[in-house]
C-alpha cells in the first residue's frame, strides 16, 4: 500500500520546487492520504509516491491503471511525449513494479531454485534480468534482479506473486519481503538521459556499463541509479525512497528542462517497448497462473528468451517442463509483424490463407517507422512458411479487411 | 567399523514390511544392501508384540489379505519361516439379537444369513457380487504393476487390457461402473440392500483406515479399491506368530541374501548434490554411502524432512506437503482369560474378522464425531481373536482380542491422556452387548491412540497406509501427482512404502514394485 507522506513543510519545499508556479498549487495531500482505520487491500485505486508531482504536469488529464495504481496515461500529446523520449529526454513513473527483497543467508541458492538462470555471475550491484517459470514451464512473472549485497537482493518483476515466492522458500533460510510500498521508482529514458543526469549532478551516470546499477546521493538523497530499461536505446532507472522521490522528480525536470526532456505516460511507454520488441506479461501473455489456457501462456522459448533459461544447471522451477519443452519445441511463437495501415486501425487475429495461425497481442503506429508495428502468437507448424500472412485490420467505419504482412526481427528499431 | 564398510549399493530406510520386501528383492538381483531401522525393532507396523507377558498380539495391522503369491514365493517365505494360522478368515457383521450375517456370502448357509434380516438382500448379494468382479477386471490391471506416469501431454496411458475390458463391460454395466466411480458407498448401498446390518459392515469396510465416512463421496472407488488388492491375495488371514512373523520371515529372507539390517539407525538427512543421491546420515552422525537409496518412510517425511523442500520444484513440494495423511484409526488389544461368549457363534465366527456397525448411520456418527476432533458414542470397530487359530498366542484357554476402532480423532478434544480412559470403556462397553461377559474377562490391554501409532509404528500423523486411499491420491496419483513411478526428482532415491501405488495393506506391493523400478531403471541407463 502506498502512503503519501508529505507533510506540511515538505509540500511548501515542493512547491518552491514547482516550475509550474502559475498553473496553482499541487492538490492537497489529504485527499489521498489513507485513512487510519482502512484495512489493507480495501483499497482499489491506488496512488505512487509520484503522483501528486505527476498529476501537476498532466495537461491532458488522461489516466491509466497498472496493478492498481493510477498512473499518467499521457501527459502533453503523444507526438511530442515520443518526440521528446527517442530525440531527447523522458522522465517516467514506473513506480508500480512489483519490489521484493530476499535476504538471508540461502538468498542466492532460493533463487536459483526459483528463476531461470543461476544468480551466482551476478556481482553486486550488477542487474540480471529475472523470469520466473511455474512447474508447467509457462512464465509467472518476470523483470529484474538487483544484488544489492552478498545475501542481499531485490527482485522487480511486472506483477505480484508472493504467495509463489514464499512457497517456493520452504526449506531455505531466506527472508522474503513485498517492499513495493518503500520504493519509489522512475525511468528515464531517451539520447540525452545521460546529460540529465549529470545536470543533476549525477556524474556516476556516464561510466556505468549496461546492467549495472549504482548508489548516488542526490541533494543528501540516497538514490540507486541502474543502466536498465526497455525502450531501447540510452535509459536509466532511479530507485528512491517514497518521501524523496517527488524532489527527484522535480530535480530531474527541472534540470532536464534545457535539455527538452518531458514527462512521458503510458501511451508512449507502450509504443516505445513495442518498438523495442518486447513482449509485456499481463499484455502480450498471461502469466502462468492467470492463464485460462496454455494458448495465452508463454514459456521463455515461446519467446524468443531460450538464452534466459539454462537447462543444464542445479534444479529450478519449470526446469523438468522447460527440458522437455526444449526437446519439443515450441507450440507458439512471439513474432513481430509490421502492417501497412494508417494509424488508428485494429489488429486482431493473423492468418495463413483462410486458416487462423494466432492473434496480434499489442500493436502500435511507430512514428518513427510510420508503420503499425505488431507482437503476434504465431502457432509454430504456421511458421514454416516464410510469406503468404495476413492480418484482419479493422477500421472505424471502413470495417473488416485483410492485410498481407511481413515477420519482421525484433527489436523493429536499431539503437547504436 | 572401517569407513569401507559402510559403503553399500543400495540403503533401503525403515524396517517395515515395505523396506524389507525392496531389501529382499535388491539383495536377490545383488546388491549390497543395508535396511536402517529407527526404532529397535523390526516390522514396523505388521509387527507383533506383548500386552503382558505370554501375551502376544499384532501391535498394528492383525489381518494380511492382498499379500501375492508372487512375493511369497519370489522371497521364499515359507522357508524363512511363514507359516499361516489361517488363510480363510470370515467376515461377521454382528448382530445383538444373534442373526449375524457372514460376508462376503459364498455358499447357500452364508446368503441365508443376509435373508433372514432381509428376504431380498440374498439375490441383491449374488448381482452386487458379480457387478464387483466386472468393475474389478477393469481397475485390476492397473495394481499388477507400477502406475503409467501422466505426463503433461500424455493423458496417461492406460493398461491395454483395461481399455478392454471397460469395452467389455458392454453400456448397462458402463453407465453403472461410470457411476459408480465418484459415488458415495451409501448411495450404492441404499441402492442395493435393504438390511440395515449388510450395510453397515460393508460401509465400514469402505471407509476403515481412511478419515471418510460412508456418504463422503469417492468411498465407493475405496470399497473397490480394496477388494481389488484383495484379489490379488490368497485369501484373508495371519500367520502364526502375528504380523510380526511376516516381517521376520521377510527380514530373514532379506538377510540370507546378503542384507544387512540395522536397528536403532534412525536417518536424520538424506545426502543429495547435485541432483542426485549419495547417500543417508543417522542422527548419530554415522554417514552411510549408496547411489541408490530407497525410502520405505512416508512420503512426507521422505521428501520434505529427510531430504528437504529445495530439492523439489517448488510446485512439487507443495503437492507432496498437501498429502492428505492425518490418521484416524485406534488399535486397542486385549489379553482375556477364555473366549467371550457370543450368542449363536460357531467355530468359523469365532475364527472371523468382526465388524460391529449396526447400520450405516452409525458410521457416519463416528466419522462426523471424528471429523469434530470428538469420540463417537457408539463406536463401529473391527476385531479378530488371533489367538483362536494360533493357541500359542496365549496361555491355554486364554485367549487375545485385537480390535480396530477407525473414526478416532488425532487430536481429540481435551486430550488423549485426558480421554483414553473413557475411549477404551466406551469401546468395551460396546462390545459387551455383543458379548457381555467380555469385561469380566479382561486380565490386561493396551491402546495405540493415532498420535502414539505415529510415534510408536513410525508413521507420520499416524495414518496407517502414509497417506488416504481416496481416489485423488491413487493409481497415477499416488504419493503426489507427477510422482507416481517411484522415483523421485532426486536420481537415485526412490519411495517404497505405503504412501506409494498401491497404496497401504500389508501388500508387500510398493516395496516390490519400487525395486523392480529401480533396478529397470539401472538397466536401462
Amino acid at each position: 500500500m502506498t502512503e503519501i507522506n508529505l507533510d506540511d513543510k515538505d509540500e511548501t519545499e515542493i512547491v518552491q520546487l514547482s516550475p509550474l508556479d502559475g498553473m496553482g498549487t499541487a492538490p492537497d495531500p489529504a485527499w489521498f492520504e489513507q485513512p487510519a482505520n482502512e484495512l489493507p487491500f480495501e483499497r482499489y485505486v491506488l496512488t505512487t509516491p509520484l503522483h501528486l508531482v505527476a498529476a501537476t504536469e498532466s495537461r491532458t488529464n488522461q489516466w491509466t491503471e497498472w496493478n492498481g495504481y493510477t498512473l499518467a496515461n499521457v501527459y502533453t500529446t503523444v507526438e511530442q511525449e515520443y518526440d521528446a523520449l527517442r530525440t531527447r529526454a523522458a522522465l517516467s513513473d514506473i513506480s508500480p513494479l512489483v519490489k521484493y527483497r530476499i535476504s538471508g543467508k540461502d538468498a542466492a541458492i532460493y533463487l536459483d531454485r526459483l528463476l531461470t538462470q543461476s544468480v551466482a555471475g551476478v556481482a553486486v550491484n550488477q542487474v540480471a534480468r529475472a523470469v520466473l517459470c511455474a512447474g508447467d514451464g509457462c512464465i509467472v512473472t518476470e523483470g529484474l534482479l538487483f544484488r544489492l549485497g552478498e545475501t542481499d537482493f531485490r527482485l522487480v518483476v511486472r506483477s505480484p506473486h508472493l504467495d509463489w515466492m514464499l512457497d517456493s522458500a520452504e526449506d531455505f533460510e531466506v527472508g522474503v519481503e513485498d517492499v513495493s510500498g518503500t520504493i519509489a521508482a522512475m525511468s528515464l529514458c531517451g539520447p540525452l538521459a545521460e546529460a540529465v543526469l549529470e545536470a543533476v549532478g549525477i556524474e556516476q551516470a556516464n561510466s556505468l556499463e549496461k546492467a549495472q546499477a549504482v548508489w548516488v546521493e542526490l541533494g543528501g538523497m540516497p538514490v540507486y541509479v541502474s543502466r536498465t530499461g526497455m525502450m531501447g536505446g540510452s535509459e536509466f532507472e532511479l530507485w528512491a525512497d517514497p518521501d524523496d522521490a517527488p524532489i527527484v522528480w522535480r530535480r530531474l525536470l527541472d534540470a532536464g528542462r534545457t535539455f527538452g526532456l518531458l514527462p512521458v505516460g503510458m501511451a508512449v511507454r507502450n509504443v516505445a517497448r513495442l518498438e523495442n520488441g518486447i513482449a509485456l506479461e499481463g499484455i502480450d501473455y498471461q502469466s502462468g497462473f492467470s492463464a485460462p489456457d496454455l494458448s495465452t501462456a508463454c514459456s521463455p522459448f515461446d519467446l524468443g528468451q531460450g538464452d534466459r533459461v539454462s537447462l543444464e544447471r542445479s534444479l529450478f522451477n519449470g526446469q523438468k517442463a522447460l527440458t522437455a519443452i526444449a526437446k519439443r519445441g515450441s507450440r507458439h511463437a512471439m513474432k513481430g509483424i509490421e502492417v501497412d495501415a494508417s494509424p488508428g486501425v485494429r489488429i486482431e487475429a493473423i492468418f495463413v490463407g483462410d486458416r487462423k495461425v494466432g492473434r496480434v497481442t499489442s500493436h502500435a503506429w511507430s512514428p518513427r517507422l510510420q508503420h503499425h508495428i505488431a507482437l503476434a502468437l504465431i502457432e509454430t507448424d504456421a511458421l514454416g512458411a516464410s510469406s503468404g500472412f495476413t492480418v484482419e485490420v479493422n477500421e472505424e467505419g471502413e470495417g473488416c479487411k485483410r492485410l498481407a504482412v511481413k515477420l519482421e526481427k525484433r527489436p523493429f528499431l536499431e539503437f547504436s | 567399523m572401517s569407513e569401507d564398510a559402510l559403503q553399500y549399493d543400495a540403503i533401503v530406510i525403515g524396517a517395515g514390511h515395505n523396506g524389507l520386501v525392496t531389501a529382499g528383492y535388491l539383495a536377490r538381483a545383488g546388491k549390497k544392501v543395508v535396511v536402517l531401522e529407527a526404532s529397535s525393532a523390526i516390522g514396523g507396523a505388521a509387527r507383533t508384540g506383548e500386552i503382558s507377558p505370554d501375551y502376544q498380539v499384532s501391535t498394528g495391522a492383525h489381518l494380511i489379505s492382498c499379500l501375492p503369491k508372487k512375493v511369497e514365493r519370489d522371497l521364499k517365505l515359507a522357508k524363512h519361516g511363514l507359516v499361516w494360522a489361517t488363510r480363510d478368515v470370515a467376515t461377521v457383521a454382528l448382530d445383538q439379537g444373534g442373526k449375524h450375517v457372514i460376508i462376503p456370502a459364498g455358499g447357500k448357509k452364508d446368503i441365508a444369513t443376509l435373508t433372514a434380516h432381509a428376504t431380498r438382500d440374498g439375490d441383491a448379494w449374488r448381482r452386487f457380487d458379480a457387478q464387483m468382479k466386472k468393475f474389478i477386471s477393469v481397475i485390476g490391471p492397473f495394481l499388477e504393476g507400477p502406475v503409467p506416469e501422466m505426463g503433461p501431454d500424455l493423458p496417461g496411458r492406460v493398461p491395454v487390457t483395461t481399455a478392454l475390458r471397460l469395452e467389455k463391460l458392454g453400456p448397462r454395466d458402463l453407465r453403472a461402473f461410470l457411476r459408480f466411480m465418484p459415488s458415495s458407498i451409501a448411495r450404492i448401498l441404499d441402492a442395493t440392500f435393504e438390511g440395515d446390518l449388510v450395510k453397515g459392515a460393508l460401509a465400514l469396510d469402505a471407509t476403515l483406515g481412511h478419515h471418510s465416512g460412508p456418504k463422503t463421496p469417492g468411498t465407493a472407488f475405496s470399497f473397490l479399491y480394496k477388494r481389488a488388492l484383495e484379489t490379488l491375495g490368497q485369501g484373508t488371514g495371519y500367520p502364526a506368530g502375528g504380523a510380526g512373523a511376516l516381517s521376520d520371515a521377510l527380514a530373514a529372507s532379506a538377510e540370507s541374501t546378503g542384507a544387512r539390517i540395522r536397528l536403532d539407525s534412525p536417518v536424520a538427512q538424506i545426502i543429495a548434490g547435485a541432483g542426485k543421491v549419495s547417500g543417508v546420515r543417522l542422527e548419530d552422525g554415522t554417514v552411510f554411502e549408496a547411489p541408490l537409496v530407497m525410502s520405505s518412510a512416508d512420503p512426507k517425511t521422505t521428501c520434505l524432512d529427510l531430504l528437504g523442500a529445495r530439492h523439489f520444484e517448488a510446485p512439487m513440494a507443495k503437492h507432496i506437503g498437501r498429502i492428505r495423511s492425518q490418521g484416524s484409526a485406534a488399535k486397542i488389544n486385549l489379553a482375556l482369560e477364555g473366549l467371550p461368549t457370543f450368542e449363536n457363534f460357531t467355530d468359523r465366527e469365532y475364527g472371523g474378522r468382526l465388524l460391529i456397525a449396526p447400520d450405516m448411520a452409525t458410521v457416519e456418527r463416528s466419522f462426523i464425531a471424528a471429523k469434530r476432533n470428538e469420540l463417537t458414542l457408539d463406536p463401529v470397530m473391527e476385531m479378530v481373536i488371533p489367538s483362536y487359530h494360533d493357541p500359542r498366542l496365549a496361555p491355554m484357554g486364554h485367549h487375545v482380542l485385537s480390535i480396530v476402532v477407525p473414526n478416532v480423532p488425532f487430536d481429540v478434544e481435551g486430550g488423549w491422556d485426558a480421554r483414553r480412559d473413557e475411549f477404551v470403556k466406551r469401546v468395551i462397553d460396546t462390545i459387551a452387548l455383543y458379548a457381555p461377559d467380555v469385561s469380566n474377562k479382561i486380565i490386561a490391554g493396551e491402546i495405540l491412540t493415532p498420535p502414539e501409532i505415529e510415534e510408536k509404528l513410525g508413521l507420520k500423523g499416524g495414518h496407517w497406509h502414509q497417506g488416504d486411499m481416496s481416489f485423488d491420491q491413487l493409481l497415477a496419483f499416488r504419493p503426489a501427482p507427477g510422482m507416481a513411478n517411484y522415483a523421485t526428482p532426486v536420481e537415485g532415491l526412490y519411495l517404497c512404502g505405503a504412501g506409494t501405488h498401491p497404496g497401504g495393506g500389508l501388500t508387500g506391493l510398493p516395496g516390490k514394485y519400487a525395486a523392480d523400478t529401480a533396478l529397470l531403471k539401472e538397466k536401462i541407463s
